[in-house]
């Protein structure tokens, strides 16, 4: 909200220091975001009367004139402006006056005619933020003067009020704060009742139930609604209002002033009663804004006996306002319930200064006041005189409440001795006061219903610079959360250490991004509301998102890549929430380098070792079909399936503009134990020298390594410690072995821990692996 | 036969002297020492000596046997050093080194776990929740009110049944508490969506960190001391917090803290991170969902506390872009190695 100090100024005595003001107001929890200064401060800014306006004789837009500045002389001015009359004072720069914009005013031509100083608008005086044409002064003003003689500089903040505070969304709010928090005397406006005025006149008819506990109408008659005097434009224009009439500036002046929004009807628009009612379902309502919106039930409107008038607390009618015909005017002041405005002005779209006040609650016992105060300025400013009042319910009762505040409760809080003294002056000053044990709040403070709300008050004028600092702990257990959390960062430091990027994508992807994807499940959690086309359901697998980043880096040049995620994932099924791990690599092997070498790209068998390095359990690969992957392996941690590895296929690498195989792999590592944390026990290093044998066979192709490795496993060999694949051959020409064979050379390590093997007992063994290897599986040997 | 020895070891010694290379010394060595070199013809013809002349020949030959092992084992060494400087003589040393592949983790990440270290320290346990959420668990039980502008689908991600997206992380104090009595000492990274339009500054889905401290006497001077801790442990010694009182629904009273510490860019306070004392409303709700009154306000008390990671790690990397964060561009990602 925007603060004009010199508005404040009319109510409490604001400190000379507005830096020293701002840290106040922050530090009290009325953040200042802004602070502007107005007006202009030069003497050579000064009054001058015009004396006689002619035609340009160059440019049809301008106009010739001579002006009294009171320094003798006529001046000659060129002016561009229209809406002035020979005879208007006006603000007249002079040669060397530096305006707002460090723009300097001098003597010379224009369009051939010598101007010898700036005729000036509201606007280019710093005194508006919007202005057009020439400000007209005052007839009374003095020629010569300097014009900041009549408007005294202004500074005006722009507060962040929170949600919780409506009772600062006014000058006199503000100047309540300002009075509490810097000890300073508040002088509110005195608002008498108005003698003579006739009750009733209006019928009020309240059919919204609690949206609408009170509501009140004015009549004033015989008003003259003209443009406001200089001294209630300049308040509006200073906090960003823009003046129309007096009437509509007095609603708004006023809701600045005092915080109530209030509305004026033209008389005549209205018939004998108004409505407070629930629109109709499908009711149209052109508002002034000059939009029509189709209202329904949960809406409240202002309405005759034929039709609604406003839409209560937001926005006013096309039809029903105040114009320059009217001269009866109907005043608004009303109670509505927050929740209502809040709800409808969001469901249609539409807020308001007076909205904006509604929905966050306005002083329910300041209905009656402003509607006074309003009502008594319209007749000071546009005569005429206050004939009726109307009245509908009252004030809602429960705005008024008793509080209490146990003695020490402030302390035990902010963890620092605030004396009780202490605590009542603070209080007392926010203007609540004592009842029994407890405290009154004000009416205009809905905020202030508990206990801890009164603590916070006090914490907070208190100032919780003044509560020193306290550090101490507890001994607490580290949770599962910590293990698991431990083990992701080893798993992306090993990771990192053998060239992979973290990649971290959103959670929301499109539907089609996961059609391509290997795993793809029809268990996809759709957003009701998503954002964009690309993110309507959450990811089921980190792998679509992890080859768009791959693409990315592709594109972008970089042409090995390594990505892993590790994320979480969703499905519409049992395990909603699921943690992977996803990898993408593809390019180089090594890093090209002058040492040459073998440049190779990676392949799956890169990939496989490195999720062996990973030591997340015993992984084992199966032959798997999997979609997109014409090389895949479903990876498995004993009989619990755990995700997949494999190689993209060409065509789908070669739309990622990949120039070398992609190798993926997804895993959940929901599945694992990763909070389990492992103690190694320590074995006894062997002291006997092992000796190793090999075995060189030639195996059908569909036999696999590990069906040859599980039988020499599984035999169980006491001596047996290690078998290690060393070479694979194929020869599919034949030649050197047949076409339709492999040969797998295995070394196998022998050894035990009581004595040192003699030749003979390994030869034993060897053989003895041999016949079985021969027996299980369809294999020769090459000797 | 004793001038015969002289002879021999001078020429021996010369020859040695002047081997430059190994297979000269070999043959040396064989020339002289071998089964049927020149020492041990000498040594052969010993058996024709006069027992008086043996003693003093036998001495003799042993000296001149020995002189030429130790100068054949001196020449060898000196052969084997001169090889060895040869060997690693003249090599650039400024050539580059062999290439190892670095990958990098997310900056997120690395942040998000030197907050966690940092805590750590102060005794708090890490603690999770869920992405999907009830609206109970975002929005009611943290004291948010039925109409509160943040429910909405303009603001808030929904899913068909009715749940949500998590807005922020403080849903992992509910989850927490409902499942353990206090004392609770906890922090929760984790994300959090909202319907923000996508810019620079802003993302649909960002990462929070939560913090929740609830025993008995917990104080604002407790919160002060925690979240000044952290920052200075974060920021550097010179980093001040000023402590701003807001409005949260879920804490009373409430802070926003603004920060200040010359490793910021700029030297003016930045506001990083919203905290509070636990409303009294937060603890009923979850007594209510326990059925117990483990969470008795006049009982316990705590603090709250909860920063946005993505602009914390933006400020502190000068990082201009919050949408760096998702692009996962290893160009980027290498500058965190």
């Amino acid at each position: 909200m925007k603060v004009s100090l010199n508005w404040l100024r009319e109510y409490v005595e604001v400190p000379d220091d507005v830096a020293a003001l701002c840290e106040l107001l922050t530090l009290a929890g009325v953040e200042v975001e802004g602070i502007e200064t107005r007006g202009l401060t030069s003497d050579k800014v000064v009054v001058a009367e015009i004396l006689s306006s002619e035609q340009h004789p160059n440019a049809d837009r301008l106009s010739v004139c001579r002006v009294n500045d009171g320094g003798g002389e006529p001046r000659q001015i060129v002016c561009g402006a229209k809406n002035y009359r020979v005879g208007d004072k006006v603000p007249l720069a002079l040669p060397g006056a530096v305006l707002p914009g460090d723009f300097k005013i001098k003597a010379g031509k224009l369009r051939g005619v010598e101007s010898q100083g700036m005729m000036c608008s509201a606007k280019e005086l710093n005194l508006a933020e919007d202005a057009e044409g020439l400000l007209i002064l005052p007839p009374s003003a003095t020629v010569g003067t300097p014009v900041h003689e009549l408007f005294a500089p202004d500074t005006v903040l722009d507060v962040e009020v929170t949600p919780n505070r409506p009772d600062l969304l006014s000058h006199v709010g503000m100047a309540r704060e300002i009075s509490a928090l810097a000890r300073r005397e508040l002088t509110v406006p005195t608002i008498d009742a108005v003698a003579g005025e006739a009750n009733g006149g209006i019928e009020i008819r309240l059919r919204a139930g609690e949206d609408c506990p009170h509501y009140t109408a004015r009549r004033i008659s015989g008003v003259q609604v003209k443009p406001s005097p200089e001294w209630m434009q300049r308040r509006l224009e200073a906090v960003g209002l823009r003046p129309i009439n007096n009437v509509v500036d007095v609603t708004n002046f006023v809701m600045l002033e005092l915080g109530q929004p209030l509305h004026a009807f033209d008389a005549r628009e209205i018939s004998r009663s108004i409505r407070v009612r629930h629109a109709t379902e499908g009711e149209n309502f052109l508002a002034l804004d000059g939009r029509n919106y189709a209202l329904s039930p949960g809406h409240m409107v202002i309405a005759d006996d034929e039709k609604a008038l406003a839409i209560a607390g937001i926005m006013g009618g096309e039809h029903s306002g105040v114009t320059e015909k009217t001269t009866d005017v109907v005043l608004e002041s009303a109670y509505f319930r927050p929740q209502n405005i809040r709800r409808s002005s969001r469901e249609l779209g539409l807020s308001s200064d007076s909205s904006y006040r509604f929905e966050r609650g306005v002083d329910p016992a300041g209905v009656t006041a402003a509607s006074l105060r309003a009502a008594k300025l319209i007749v000071e400013l546009g005569g005429g005189r206050i004939e009726s009042f109307s009245e509908g319910g009252n004030a809602p009762a429960d705005a008024v409440g008793v509080v209490a505040l146990r003695e020490g409760r402030c302390s035990e809080v902010a963890g620092t001795d605030i004396a009780e003294r202490e605590v009542e002056a603070i209080l007392s000053r926010l203007g609540l006061t004592r009842e029994g044990t407890g405290w009154r709040t004000p009416t205009y403070r809905p905020d202030l219903t508990r206990e801890i709300d009164l603590v916070e008050e006090v914490v907070r004028v208190y100032g919780i610079e003044n509560i020193p600092p306290r550090t101490r702990g507890d001994f607490v257990s580290a949770t599962r959360v910590d293990a698991i959390h431990d083990r992701l960062m080893e798993l992306r430091r090993e990771l990192a250490a053998t060239g992979f990027f973290e990649a971290r994508n959103v959670s929301m992807i499109s539907a089609e991004a996961t059609t391509d994807d290997p795993l793809a499940v029809d268990s996809l959690r759709p957003i009701k509301n998503p954002l964009s086309e690309d993110q309507t359901h959450l990811r089921p697998n980190l792998l679509p998102g992890l080859l768009q980043a791959l693409a990315h880096n592709l594109r972008s040049g970089t042409k090995s890549v390594r990505l892993f995620e590790i994320g979480r994932v969703f499905r519409a099924e049992t395990r909603e929430e699921r943690l992977h791990l996803a990898t993408v690599m593809t390019g180089l092997l090594q890093p090209t380098s002058w040492r040459g070498g073998e440049r190779s790209d990676v392949d799956f068998f890169d990939l496989k070792g490195v999720l062996a390095s990973l030591r997340l359990a015993d992984l084992r690969f199966a032959p798997a079909t999997l979609r997109g992957l014409p090389l895949a392996a479903e990876v498995r941690s004993g009989e619990v399936s755990l995700g997949f590895a494999g190689q993209l296929a060409p065509a789908r690498a070669r739309a990622l503009d990949a120039t070398a195989a992609v190798i993926v792999a997804e895993i959940d590592l929901s599945l694992l134990p990763l909070e389990a944390r492992t103690t190694a026990v320590c074995r006894e290093i062997g002291k006997f020298p092992g000796t190793s044998r090999d075995i060189a066979t030639l195996a059908p192709l569909g036999v696999s390594h590990e069906q040859i490795e599980t039988v020499l496993k599984d035999a169980c060999e006491p001596l047996l410690r290690d078998v290690e694949l060393f070479d694979l051959f194929v020869d599919p020409t034949g030649e050197k072995i047949p076409a339709d064979r492999k040969s797998l050379a295995y070394s196998l390590t022998y050894r035990s821990d009581e004595r040192t093997l003699t030749s003979d007992e390994v030869s034993a063994a060897h053989a003895r692996l041999k016949e079985r290897l021969k027996a299980a599986v369809d294999v020769q040997f090459r000797e | 036969m004793e001038q015969q020895l002289e002879q021999l070891r001078s020429d021996a010694l010369s020859e040695i002297g002047a081997s430059s290379e190994e297979a000269a010394l070999e043959a040396a060595r064989i020339k002289y020492l071998g089964r049927s070199g020149s020492i041990s013809a000498v040594s052969e013809g010993m058996r024709n000596l006069t027992k008086e002349e043996r003693p003093k020949i036998g001495k003799l030959l042993n000296e001149v046997r020995n002189a030429v092992t130790a100068a054949l084992e001196a020449r060898k060494q000196e052969l084997d050093a001169a090889r060895d400087a040869a060997a690693l003589s003249g090599i650039d040393v400024t050539l580059p080194g062999t290439p190892v592949q670095r990958g990098a983790i997310h900056p997120i990440t690395l942040l998000q776990d030197r907050a966690v270290q940092i805590f750590r320290r102060m005794g708090f346990v890490l603690a999770d929740g869920p992405d999907i959420e009830t609206e109970w668990h975002c929005f009611d039980a943290l004291n948010t009110p039925a109409d509160h502008p943040a429910r909405n689908e303009q603001d808030t991600f929904y899913l068909p049944d009715g749940r949500l997206l998590r807005t922020h992380t403080s849903t992992i104090q509910i989850r927490t508490m409902e499942n353990v009595p206090p004392p609770v000492r906890i922090i929760g990274p984790g994300a959090a969506y909202r319907r923000d339009e996508v810019d620079a500054t802003h993302l649909a889905q960002f990462n929070q960190m939560e913090g929740l401290y609830v025993a008995q006497g917990v104080t604002v001077a407790d919160l002060k001391g925690t979240i000044e801790f952290f920052f200075r442990e974060l920021f550097g010694p010179d980093t001040r917090c000023r402590f701003r009182p807001h409005f949260f629904p879920f804490t009373e009273p409430s802070f926003e803290i603004d920060l200040k510490a010359s490793a910021l860019a700029g030297g003016k306070w930045l506001e990083l991170a919203g905290c509070g004392m636990v409303d009294p409303a937060v603890f009923e709700a979850v007594n209510r969902r326990r059925g117990d009154n483990a969470y008795d306000p006049g009982k316990v008390s705590g603090f709250a506390f909860g920063f946005g990671l993505d602009r914390l790690a933006m400020i502190m990397g000068a990082v201009p872009d919050i949408r760096l964060f998702i692009e996962n561009d290893v160009r980027f990602l290498a500058q965190y190695r």
